[in-house]
């Protein structure tokens, strides 16, 4: 599979492999990504598909770095067009890009109990480098297209319902988006009025050339919103191609080994 | 060397060292993670601490984790100036900019770095806090050593404090001892505020609070750091504690480092041994 | 090498060198090399201004805590050319006050009066007189606590440490405690006071009213503790600020509406006898007898 690379691309994994060496149980080996190899444009919408065990969130959180990697390279394009290869960033250099460059949006937020909706999102506002009173606009804005409305937006996010809490963990994630946004389930609590207003937002973020990969369970919200689906299975890529093309074989169940 | 912007750590920790008792290279050798033990058996020296080495850049919270006997409290007292160094090179960027090994100065330089460089906020309130004074004297104490002479001045700034730091302004005259101990831990911590240092120290901040009380001082301190761009270092058993305060992470095990990694990291991939058999028994 | 002219030694070096002594005394209450000693810790306080010196404090004839100090520091500097005056809460006939003097004019044969203008050494308790002291006096205080962060710190290295490197915060958050407590700083005697922008000083016993007296002075203060076997120093012209917020003055006590009843006097420091209804009086009592005679 060539890979494809172009002047918008900003991410390449190449050859990724992940193992855990479980010291503590009998000090077994378990490989559960093998020889990855994909990339990913800005402005680009891709979604991993594949029965749950098939490695999606495992890979979203290597990329992220919340796991390590144990072999390969993952390319990224930073803002200033340089070149970085993730697995050989120190600590610090995670740190610094996270956030800005690359962010993570999980299924639950994990938030202090005691945190406002609107400081939530406003924080998340300002460690992305909008000042105060940016970063609290736009955190109103981006909650008010979630409905979440004015009054809960002093409410402690520990009241809030599970759908909620949702949205707030989208509004957080969204807001002042890095360049690189991986979404892992991100409206599986939503009903469907709010789920549709949340792949708008979603949608957007890729007409504003925010690179995406995405794991959705819902085949639906996939045609929605992607441009390519990356399918997986017990930890390989069995299937890429364009969104019109795969998610027909998706829905009848049909994925090639 | 990429392009990626880090800013020039606030602290920078090389080689620290803390041994108790005599000891040789073989000492060391003798002792450490592999070796079960931070005791050398044949000289009975103790090597609390030993080869630690890492950065804290401005606005960070870099966490050091380990069970009782790691070292972690050995390591945070060497840097506070409580217990004295066998050996290392500490820095600290506002004090000579960076360029000076503090743990070559005399005990009064060290001791003037805790009035307005390095703060601590130690597990026992009763540790940086005059039981026998009021809350607002306690916060007095650190600005009159910085050279504040103005009383309304004085209270002023200790009303801002202790409003920041939610312990309310009608208790500014009450003395310590009559606080509970959640509200200790908070005038505590708005003393170690009080002069604005660059660096503050957590030792177990929360343990030995009750669960409901120690996550509110536990939200506070991270608004805190959030909003101060201070540098942390916490010291922790409690994975909690480090998941919530802070983004890298130290894993102690008898004296030595055994782990240096992202905080997330750590708590969802962790790599040595030992890391996996604290993770694993904190998830229980 | 350059010739150095002998001068006689005047006012306080002459003080301190004893070269002032000349005659036999009656009897000896302090020997020489005892005085010396004196002298020499006193040299050392003079040169450290408000500096705690130790020194080997001798038995006296009066016991300790009733002016055994305050007494060696006038033997040890005293001599047959001296003049002495010595009061007690500005009274010079109060019993220990008399005491005090007969022992020291009948072991160094120096003189006696009650004259400010006469005298060239003033020993006192609680008080500086109310006539003005030049260069040729020399005040020497009787001073029963010498640690002004006695109540504090009990620690002596601790003590010593904060001396040393001029740590005094805790003396501040004392104050401030005080002010918060009682809504005055009220350390009504004893007001701690830097010295020489170096250390600060138990001024004990005497009153605030007296405290502005020891700023820039034309007189040497010596302040002797026997039972705590220290002296210190404040030479002339020496700076002494009272510790205080800078927003909030040192206050004096200060009786508008009362007078001497005997003088007449509202510009003095008055004290009350509790067995009169009009009681309040001149603690100077030479000074308002002086007024009366005029």
């Amino acid at each position: 599979m060539e890979l494809s690379s172009s002047d918008t691309t900003l991410l390449k994994v190449q050859d990724l492999n992940k193992s855990f060496i479980l010291h503590n149980i009998d000090g077994r080996t378990i490989q559960v990504l093998h020889d990855l190899r994909f990339s990913i444009n800005a402005g680009e919408h891709v979604a991993l598909a594949g029965t749950s065990g098939a490695g999606k969130s495992t890979l979203l959180r290597i990329l992220f770095q919340t796991y390590s990697t144990s072999t390969g390279s993952i390319l990224f394009k930073l803002a200033s067009g340089e070149w970085v290869d993730l697995t050989h960033l120190t600590d610090s250099e995670i740190v610094a890009i996270r956030g800005r460059e690359i962010g993570y949006v999980s299924q639950f937020l994990r938030a202090q109990p005691r945190r406002s909706v609107i400081d939530l999102v406003t924080r998340a506002g300002i460690s992305r480098g909008l000042d105060n009173n940016d970063a609290r606009e736009q955190a109103q804005m981006t909650l008010e297209k979630l409905h979440i409305g004015k009054p809960l937006w002093e409410v402690h996010t520990s009241v809030l319902s599970g759908g909620e809490k949702q949205r707030v963990n989208i509004a957080a994630g969204l807001i002042s988006p890095p360049r690189l946004l991986l979404l892992d389930e991100p409206i599986s609590a939503l009903d469907p009025e709010n789920r549709t207003l949340a792949l708008e937002l979603i949608q957007e973020l890729t007409l504003n050339g925010v690179a995406v990969l995405a794991v959705f369970h819902d085949l639906d919200a996939i045609e929605q919103v992607s441009h390519r689906i990356i399918a997986m299975e017990k930890g390989r890529i069995v299937q890429e191609g364009p969104t019109n093309t795969l998610l027909p074989l998706l829905r009848k169940g049909y994925i090639n080994s | 060397m990429t392009g990626i912007f880090v800013p020039e750590p606030v602290v920078q920790v090389r080689n620290l060292g803390k041994v108790y008792g005599p000891f040789s290279d073989e000492t060391i050798s003798r002792t450490g993670s592999s070796f079960g033990s931070a005791r050398d058996a044949v000289t009975g020296s103790i090597v609390a601490a030993w080869d630690i080495s890492f950065d804290v850049q401005p606005g960070e919270a870099l966490g050091i984790v380990g069970e009782s006997g790691s070292g972690k409290s050995t390591v945070l007292r060497c840097i506070a100036g409580d217990v004295e160094a066998t050996t290392g090179d500490i820095r600290l960027a506002n004090v000579d900019e960076g360029k000076v090994n503090i743990l070559d100065f005399d005990a009064s330089r060290r001791r003037r770095l805790r009035i307005d460089q390095l703060s601590v906020v130690y597990q026992d309130p009763a540790e940086g806090l005059s039981l026998g004074i009021t809350a607002g004297g306690n916060i007095a104490d650190p600005l009159t050593a910085a050279g504040w002479r103005n009383y309304s001045a004085i209270r002023t700034r200790a009303k801002e404090l202790l409003t920041r730091t939610e312990v309310p302004i009608d208790r500014i005259d009450d003395l310590v001892r009559t606080f509970s101990g959640g509200m200790r831990q908070r005038v505590q911590i708005a003393r170690a505020l009080a002069n604005n240092p660059g660096v503050i120290l957590l030792d177990e901040p929360t343990t030995g609070l009750d669960a409901s009380v120690a996550s509110g001082v536990l939200d506070l301190i991270r608004s805190l750091l959030e909003e101060l761009n201070i540098a942390a270092i916490v010291v922790s058993h409690d994975f909690r504690v480090i998941e919530m305060l802070t983004e890298r992470c130290l894993v102690m095990h008898h004296g030595r480092i055994v782990e240096n990694t992202l905080t997330d990291q750590l708590l969802e991939d962790p790599q040595h041994p030992y890391s996996q058999k604290l993770i694993a028994a904190a998830r229980t | 090498m350059t010739v150095v002219s002998h001068r006689e030694p005047t006012g306080v070096i002459a003080a301190l060198s004893g070269s002032a002594l000349h005659d036999e005394p009656a009897f000896t209450v302090l020997d020489e090399e005892s005085k010396r000693e004196i002298r020499r810790a006193l040299l050392h306080a003079v040169c450290a201004p408000g500096y705690q010196v130790p020194f080997g404090s001798r038995e006296m004839p009066v016991a300790r805590g009733w002016g055994s100090g305050g007494l060696q520091i006038t033997l040890a500097i005293i001599g047959s050319s001296d003049t002495v005056k010595v009061i007690d809460q500005g009274d010079d006939e109060g019993v220990n006050a008399v005491n005090l003097r007969r022992l020291v004019t009948a072991s160094t044969g120096c003189e006696e009066t009650t004259e400010v203008s006469e005298a060239t050494v003033v020993q006192t308790r609680h008080r500086i007189p109310e006539d003005e002291l030049t260069s040729q006096h020399t005040l020497v205080l009787q001073v029963p606590v010498p640690e002004p962060l006695r109540g504090i710190e009990r620690d002596m290295r601790e003590l010593s440490r904060m001396h040393a490197e001029s740590d005094y915060s805790r003396m501040w958050v004392s104050l401030y405690e005080d002010k918060v407590r009682n809504g005055v700083i009220t350390q009504t005697t004893g007001y701690p006071c830097l010295v020489n922008e170096r250390y600060v000083i138990a001024t004990t016993p005497i009153p605030r009213w007296d405290i502005p007296r020891l700023h820039n002075a034309e007189f040497l203060s010596l302040f002797g503790a026997g039972r705590e076997k220290r002296v210190y120093a404040i030479p002339p012209h020496t700076v002494v600020e009272p510790l205080t917020f800078e927003d909030i003055p040192f206050e004096i006590e200060q009786n508008e509406n009362t007078h001497c009843r005997l003088c007449g006097s509202n510009s003095s420091f008055l004290v009350q006898s509790p067995s009169q209804d009009d009681n309040w009086s001149c603690s100077d009592t030479a000074w308002c007898r002086a007024r009366r005679t005029k």
